[in-house]
């Protein structure tokens, strides 16, 4: 029985993975954008949520268009000023991009710890549980879950099914051809990140919701994001999918037997193990 | 071979710094501490320089090597009573062998995949140092005060000079261009004899050193170290920002960058402690997108602390070197037996069976696909074979990595040229000569190799400068610089002028003057290799169709039906 | 024979005048005129580094032209965006096909029909279609997984699938086996049937020569000599001259 809740613990978990690291996926694995600053949002997302709910008492799943909306407009702004300046550098600017976010992340995190503290805060909504057949499941974590499957999907048909998710696809792949289709491959790389960054913020409307966030914890939601998209193959949302239960059911399993401590040290190590042995990760790389 | 060193200028450059160095002795407490945290961070922005700009491996991980040389340092005299500068240089030794030892595992990531995993790997330790109760767990240790800041400031100048001296040796001698050659194309590198596994993880020890020395003597100036002082996250940021602003890769940006950004900092925090991190973290975005070289960059445009080339003599013309010839022996210098190589599903190679011997010229023709690069490969040792074999002189190579397959003497050119940009023709040329098959003097066989291809009077030029046919001489030089015994050609002629390729067919005609015992080239533009080789060989979908003297090959209708089509 | 384009009979698919390019202070086109006549192959002869892909450059907007004009049956392009140019019925086929190595043959096809009115697409799918048979069995085939002469095919399929007015081919013999080259070759006669307007770049004389119906030798960024084939033939020693040092 201790087995099967394990399971059904690290399934879950892997479905909150799933949330944190979609955005990142069309960012880092199909555009190639190494976004270091991806915990940030999330967590400055999350917080301001925290902020917003504890201020005016309404439910925090009010904000999940306004924030998703005004969250595109700052992704295409962010992309525009910061990184459309090396989109001319192609392979060579990857480690310029990193430095670039990598200094956008202290800003985020510099701001949420300016604006919302230092401490960890969650928001116990959804912290419900529901028994089925003797096995626990935490509503907040199904809903993350679920969510995280559904948005996966869509954005997996939307990439390789629709004229506008191929154009995507075709600008990653080779920016001078894309052009002779006469796809506006700026405008594509804009939306991308955008998208990208939308998702992420709202995935930290809805963590808040299940996990307590902190600014100064923000980076290892991003490292969290970059295992997930590496293992599952960069740009493959079936092998993103797969990495994340991958990673929940290990977390699970190892939290349980092993303790806490060894728990968070997880994802690194397979993180690590897996560049070693199989590079490639999981799924199979649209890049 | 020892970098050189003009010894008046760095009598003069010692005696200015000894100078301003001893300032602070004789100022006020706080001017000490502050020269002191500077040399600090200027220790841990030159070795973050050595491995993310000079090797081109971003590393988040300075403040790892500084928390461990900052514990090791503690325990050894907390639990040894060892003197605390000998406990320091222990640390600094004790951190290059952790470096080696995760080197193996971490240097094998790509670039991004490195940096996360470095950044990941601060985590690891700081919650395994929270843990560990051998050394205090997250209680921390407190250490009993023992020495005076004016010590501590001493020995910060002693690791300061380390790292600035691991820095020139890496940006100014012979060694040092493997590192930048690994930076700009760790391919190319390999396949000119750089031992690229081995150059990334000593550039790696070496940034490992001067953090841990630093660490040790921070945590006796604080008289306690825990895991969150030891190993503070925004230390990297600190350390990059300085660099990044300073020049990252060059000789004196960390320390520019460095002095200027604390000094400056100092006026500033005062009144906004809180934006101190954001700042730089705007800092950081401004530098990537406005001015990249950093204070060294654009001094550069103004003739000053550009970086000379390295070990180039006054001229090209006086030094020389005539051709050894080719060494004795017989039988095939390569063959290939039953090879056959897989992509996945696609067969790339399909039990090919050919052999390259002494004194000819080999042209390999065929069409896209047919498995001609994938051939040159699987000799060279970039690509395993599936099945069968690869001998050069007569021995078995399934074993000899790529650069040491360059180093017995297999050189070839790129289809697609792969020079290092950021070096001159000169030292492209000078990093293969090192690592020449016979030995001998690097800077003759350079010189020689750029004198075979006519590129002398570009020595000096970066391989940006060239047109696309002087790139190839480039590639040509630099197999040439190799002291090769066979040359694999991949495509030399394409992209080349008339007036080039005549160049190049006029070394290829004397090649065995040249000390080279045998060619292979494969080509597209068959008018410009036809008369010149012995032999042809013709692939077609991963197999040998047809090999003989160039008439009968290309009169062969089997060859006409595949590849040349009914000529008109 | 003459050194200046020829004065045009009904209008111009593509008239180019004056142009001046390059990159950073280097000038590479120093003021080009060429003209590409409506429903005929005209084909611009020169050695590496003459100008040829920086003046196509130049022409899809890659590259903002300094001076000169460009216009397209009449409306000026010059200094568009690129993705605009294409829009406007620039079709390119660039040097090196620049294809999308994880998308499949089919998927390329689509790409390109984005720019075809909607009407007028599976028309044009299935003539295309018919002009590459080979590629017509690999519809669902990975690019990345194709020859070299089948990428070829698939670049130039691309380009006809935007529904260009003009078609702009950078040197597509390059790099292919001759039997290969040769095919490429008997499409654009097929296209040139079909009354397609088409530029093609070209370093090898023979194959520019036996497929234009004129020619324009460029040397060093500027248009040396022009005229038909027979009329460049009958001097070949001059064009050997023009097109080898």
């Amino acid at each position: 029985m201790i087995a099967l809740q394990l399971v059904v613990n690290g399934v879950l978990l892997g479905g909150t993975y799933i949330l944190l690291a979609q955005g990142l996926n069309l960012v880092f694995g199909v555009m190639g954008i190494v976004n270091l600053a991806h915990g940030a949002i999330i967590t400055l997302a999350g917080l301001f949520t925290y902020w917003f709910a504890t201020q005016t008492h309404q439910s925090p799943l009010l904000l999940i268009p306004a924030v998703f909306i005004v969250m595109l407009a700052v992704g295409a702004v962010l992309q525009r000023l910061l990184l459309e300046p090396l989109a001319k550098l192609g392979r060579k600017g990857e480690l310029l991009n990193l430095m670039v976010t990598f200094g956008l992340s202290y800003v985020l995190v510099e701001t949420a710890l300016n604006l919302f503290g230092s401490q960890y805060v969650s928001l116990p909504d959804l912290q419900t549980t529901w028994p089925v057949g003797g096995l626990a499941f935490n509503e907040a974590l199904v809903a993350a879950g679920a969510l995280g499957a559904l948005i996966s999907g869509g954005l997996h048909v939307w990439l390789h099914y629709t004229a506008s998710g191929q154009a995507l696809l075709a600008t990653s792949q080779n920016p001078t051809g894309a052009v002779t289709c006469g796809i506006d491959v700026r405008q594509m790389r804009g939306i991308a990140f955008a998208l990208g960054t939308a998702l992420a913020a709202t995935a930290g409307v809805l963590l808040i919701l299940i996990l307590p966030l902190s600014a100064p914890t923000a980076d290892t939601l991003t490292i969290l994001s970059f295992v997930i998209v590496a293992l599952g193959g960069l740009g493959d949302y079936r092998g993103a999918v797969m990495a994340a239960m991958l990673l929940g059911l290990v977390q699970s399993a190892v939290g349980y037997y092993l303790g806490g401590d060894v728990e968070v040290v997880v994802p690194y190590l397979l993180l690590i193990a897996f560049m070693v042995v199989r590079p490639q990760g999981l799924g199979h790389a649209t890049r | 071979m020892a970098p050189r060193l003009q010894p008046l200028n760095l009598v003069i450059l010692i005696a200015v710094i000894a100078g301003l160095g001893a300032v602070p002795l004789f100022t006020s407490a706080y001017v000490l501490q502050l020269a002191t945290d500077i040399l600090t961070l200027a220790a841990l922005a030159y070795s973050w320089n050595i491995i993310s700009g000079c090797t081109g491996y971003l590393s988040f991980g300075q403040v790892s090597f500084f928390g461990i040389g900052a514990y090791a340092t503690s325990v050894l005299v907390l639990r040894t009573g060892v003197p605390w500068y000998l406990a320091a240089v222990i640390a600094a030794a004790f951190s290059g062998v952790v470096a080696a030892l995760l080197g193996t595992v971490m240097l094998r990531l790509r670039g991004i995949m490195f940096a996360l995993g470095m950044l990941g790997l601060a985590r690891i330790i700081v919650v395994v140092a929270s843990d560990w109760n051998f050394i205090g767990a997250a209680g921390g240790l407190t250490l009993p005060a023992q020495l005076t800041p004016v010590a501590v400031y001493l020995a910060m100048w002693v690791a300061v000079a380390g790292a600035f001296a691991l820095n020139y040796f890496v940006l100014h001698s012979g060694w040092g261009l493997s590192v930048i050659g690994v930076r700009d194309e760790e391919t190319a590198a390999s396949a000119i004899g750089v031992p690229t596994a081995r150059i990334k993880t000593a550039a790696f020890i070496m940034s490992a050193l001067a953090p841990a020395a630093v660490g040790g003597l921070v945590a006796w100036n604080r008289s306690f170290i825990d895991p969150p002082s030891a190993f503070d996250p925004s230390l990297d940021l600190q350390v990059i920002v300085f660099a990044l602003f300073g020049g990252v890769g060059t000789l004196w940006g960390p320390a520019l960058g460095t002095l200027v950004l604390v000094i400056v900092g100092e006026q500033f925090w005062a009144y906004l402690p809180d934006l101190q991190l954001a700042l730089y973290g705007v800092l950081v975005i401004a530098v990537v997108l406005a001015f990249p070289g950093g204070i060294v960059g654009i001094a550069n445009r103004f003739g000053w602390l550009r970086r000379r080339p390295v070990l180039a003599p006054a001229t090209l013309s006086t030094v020389s070197r005539p051709p050894q010839a080719p060494p004795p022996g017989d039988g095939p210098i390569i063959e290939v037996r039953d090879l056959t190589v897989r992509f996945g599903g696609l067969v790339a190679l399909n039990g090919i069976s050919l052999s390259v011997r002494r004194g000819e010229m080999v042209s390999i023709i065929g069409a896209n696909g047919a498995g001609k690069t994938t051939l040159f490969n699987a000799i060279t040792g970039f690509v395993k074979p599936s099945e069968g074999g690869v001998f050069y002189q007569g021995k078995s190579v399934s074993a000899i990595p790529s650069y040491q397959r360059a180093r017995q003497g297999i050189a070839r050119t790129f289809q697609i040229p792969r020079l290092m940009e950021s070096m001159t023709v000169w030292e492209n040329t000078l990093l293969a000569a090192r690592y020449g098959k016979r030995g001998g003097d690097a800077v003759e066989q350079a010189a020689w190799a750029l004198h075979t291809v006519k590129l002398d009077e570009l020595w000096l030029e970066p391989p940006s400068k060239l047109s696309p046919g002087q790139q190839r001489r480039l590639e040509m030089a630099r197999a040439l610089a190799l002291e090769p015994t066979v040359i694999l050609l991949d495509e030399v002629m394409a992209g080349m002028t008339r007036d080039e390729q005549a160049e190049i067919r006029a070394v290829l005609r004397h090649f065995r003057e040249l000390g080279v015992a045998a060619v292979a080239g494969v080509e597209h533009i068959i008018s410009a290799i036809a008369d010149i080789s012995d032999r042809m060989i013709v692939l077609d979908r991963g197999k040998k169709i047809a090999e003989g003297r160039p008439d009968a090959v290309l009169r062969d209708p089997l060859v006409i039906e595949s590849y040349l089509g009914k000529v008109s | 024979m003459s050194a200046s384009p020829s004065p045009s009979a009904g209008q111009d698919a593509l008239r180019i005048e004056g142009l001046v390019a390059g990159f950073g202070d280097l000038t590479i086109l120093h003021g080009v005129s060429l003209d590409v006549a409506a429903g005929k192959v005209t084909v611009l002869l020169g050695a590496n580094g003459a100008g040829k892909t920086t003046l196509f450059r130049a022409i899809t907007g890659l590259v903002t032209p300094r001076a000169g004009s460009v216009s397209l049956f009449g409306e000026p392009i010059a200094g568009r965006a690129p993705h605009l140019i294409a829009r406007a019925g620039i079709g390119h086929v660039p040097s090196g096909r620049e294809l999308f190595p994880r998308l499949s043959v089919g998927i390329h096809l689509d790409l390109g029909a984005r720019l075809c009115p909607p009407a007028l697409r599976a028309g044009l799918r299935e003539r295309v279609l018919g002009l590459f048979p080979e590629i017509a069995e690999r519809l669902s085939q990975a690019a990345g997984t194709l020859s070299g002469g089948e990428q070829q095919m698939v670049a130039i399929a691309r380009a006809l699938m935007t529904n260009p007015r003009v078609l702009l081919l950078d040197e597509p013999s390059a790099g292919l086996a001759p039997k290969v080259v040769l095919s490429v070759f008997q499409t654009l006669s097929k296209l040139q049937e079909q009354g397609m307007s088409v530029l093609l770049a070209e370093q090898s004389l023979t194959f520019g020569l036996s497929v234009a119906s004129r020619a324009y030798i460029i040397r060093e960024g500027r248009i040396v000599l022009s005229g038909t084939p027979a009329e460049l033939s009958a001097e070949r020693s001059v064009v050997q001259a023009y097109l080898g040092a």
